[in-house]
């Protein structure tokens, strides 16, 4: 049970860093969009999945999704083994790349105006600016930030317990009402979660170092 | 090759450039001075459109700005920019910094973007520079980099915005030293500099501007030495730290 908890929590870290790193950019794009209706629904977004807990949306994805589907779909979703987990990812991310737009869009804001019109005047375009200049700098920018919210959303997989989806506080719970072995199978939670959390933040450091270059001093270096 | 027609422009309700007419050549190097706040930059961008104008018309390369069916980026692919601040890509190397636009924009190979992006180190002497970020250049060799990554794209028109104004004395003339071969080769140069010494040296005419108005156009030593509107000398007897001898005033000026 334990094992399984492990193997569900990985896949709920995986999968919602991935997505919540998707779709946070996307939503940050929208924010810093000239188009005005995408940065209205944009702004809506972050205000409507930041402002209502994480739970709320693992429950709302786990509860009421469903039932606003399609019957036969909303049916089949809720019969589906795995749904929990899926509804645990849907909540994850929706809750998560709230924080990660916001976070983006700060490192937008903190690039010199000189970075998009050096872009411009070589003749990149808009979307050529975004993806070789502008985003690779968002995300060096932010990453102290970033990596801290990727571990805040590590923790939160525990949310998913509420939905009986089987990751690994779920199962230290069952064990604990099982066999009242709580102890032991707390101490070993517990371990797990500083172990994935010290890689997490090991790999978070290894990249700013790897990525050591000061770019809040380049348009007024030194001369 | 540039052609200003009553271009206008203003930034809340103040009026930044007035009534801009001004016609450049192929292969012309025109140096635009003034003081501060004079719309000499605002002049510039305008050329590559970063800043639009209110009303009048701009014509670059026979391309009217003001035409919404003008194809602005690859317009802006011919003309090339160097800021005052560099603006290297601080995540990028010189040599990555260079070849970005060509391999994007002009879809040339990496390896053809990378022989231009060499060819063109070598011709501003950075060549054993080619893997170091911005962050580990000077300032000379940031600009000369941001300069060489402006060639990269083969430019038709080269605009210059205070390209030394951000530079330690010393590395200034490195710099000037890659524009004054660079309007020799024939490039049509706009640019806005205090560097008199290189205005006298290499531009065609002069524009001397104040309060968003041109008010003098001419060839250097008749901007630098025998300016004809009050303001034109006024400006330059401060550049030059020469007294102005104003018959109405009786005492002797401090400079």
């Amino acid at each position: 049970m334990m094992i399984t908890g492990v193997k569900v929590t990985l896949i709920l870290l995986a999968a919602t860093t991935v997505t919540s790193l998707v779709l946070g950019t996307v939503i940050a794009i929208m924010r810093i969009s000239r188009i005005k209706i995408l940065r209205v629904l944009g702004t809506l977004y972050v205000e409507i999945f930041r402002n209502i807990p994480g739970l709320f949306w693992i429950l709302f994805f786990y509860f009421v999704f469903p039932d606003l589907l399609p019957w036969g779909l909303g049916v089949k979703l809720n019969s589906y083994l795995y749904y929990p987990i899926v509804a645990g990812i849907l909540g994850l991310t929706v809750d998560n790349a709230s924080y990660v737009s916001d976070i983006l869009r700060s490192g937008r804001l903190a690039i010199p105006h000189g970075q998009r019109e050096a872009a411009i005047s070589t003749g990149l375009s808009r979307v050529q600016q975004y993806l070789h200049v502008l985003l690779p700098q968002m995300f060096r920018i932010t990453l102290p930030p970033l990596g801290t919210r990727m571990v805040h959303n590590f923790k939160n997989t525990s949310l998913c317990m509420a939905i009986a989806a089987p990751e690994l506080t779920w199962a230290t719970q069952n064990i604990e009402s099982l066999t009242f072995r709580g102890i032991e199978a707390t101490t070993i939670a517990t371990l797990f979660y500083i172990f994935l959390a010290g890689i997490m933040v090991s790999m978070i450091i290894l990249l700013e170092k790897w990525w050591k270059i000061d770019v809040s001093s380049i348009s007024h270096s030194k001369a | 090759m540039i052609k200003f027609i009553g271009a206008n422009k203003s930034f809340n309700n103040r009026l930044v450039l007035k009534n801009i007419n001004l016609e450049i050549a192929k292969g012309e190097v025109i140096v635009i001075c003034g003081p501060s706040g004079a719309g000499k930059s605002t002049l510039l961008r305008t050329i590559n459109k970063l800043e639009p104008i209110d009303d009048g018309e701009i014509i670059v390369d026979g391309m009217y700005l003001s035409d919404p069916k003008t194809d602005l980026t690859a317009l802006r692919a011919e003309i090339g920019m160097v800021f005052q601040h560099f603006n290297l890509y601080p995540h990028k190397t010189a040599i990555k910094n260079i070849t970005l636009a060509p391999r994007k924009v002009r879809g040339l190979s990496r390896k053809e973007a990378t022989e231009r992006a060499e060819k063109l180190l070598e011709k501003v002497g950075l060549l054993h520079r080619r893997d170091a970020y911005p962050v580990q250049l000077s300032g000379g060799e940031q600009q000369r980099v941001a300069i060489a990554r402006s060639l990269a794209m083969e430019p038709k028109i080269m605009l210059f915005d205070e390209p030394t104004s951000a530079l330690d004395p010393e590395l200034i003339n490195e710099v000037l030293d890659v524009m004054v071969s660079l309007a020799k080769e024939g490039m049509t140069m706009v640019v806005v500099t205090h560097e008199i010494g290189f205005a006298q040296k290499v531009a065609d005419r002069v524009v001397f501007m104040d309060n968003g108005e041109i008010l003098e156009i001419g060839a250097p030593p008749d901007i630098f030495v025998n300016p004809r509107h009050p303001r034109t000398k006024e400006f330059m007897s401060s550049v030059f730290h020469i007294p102005v001898f104003n018959v109405n005033q009786e005492e002797d000026q401090d400079f």
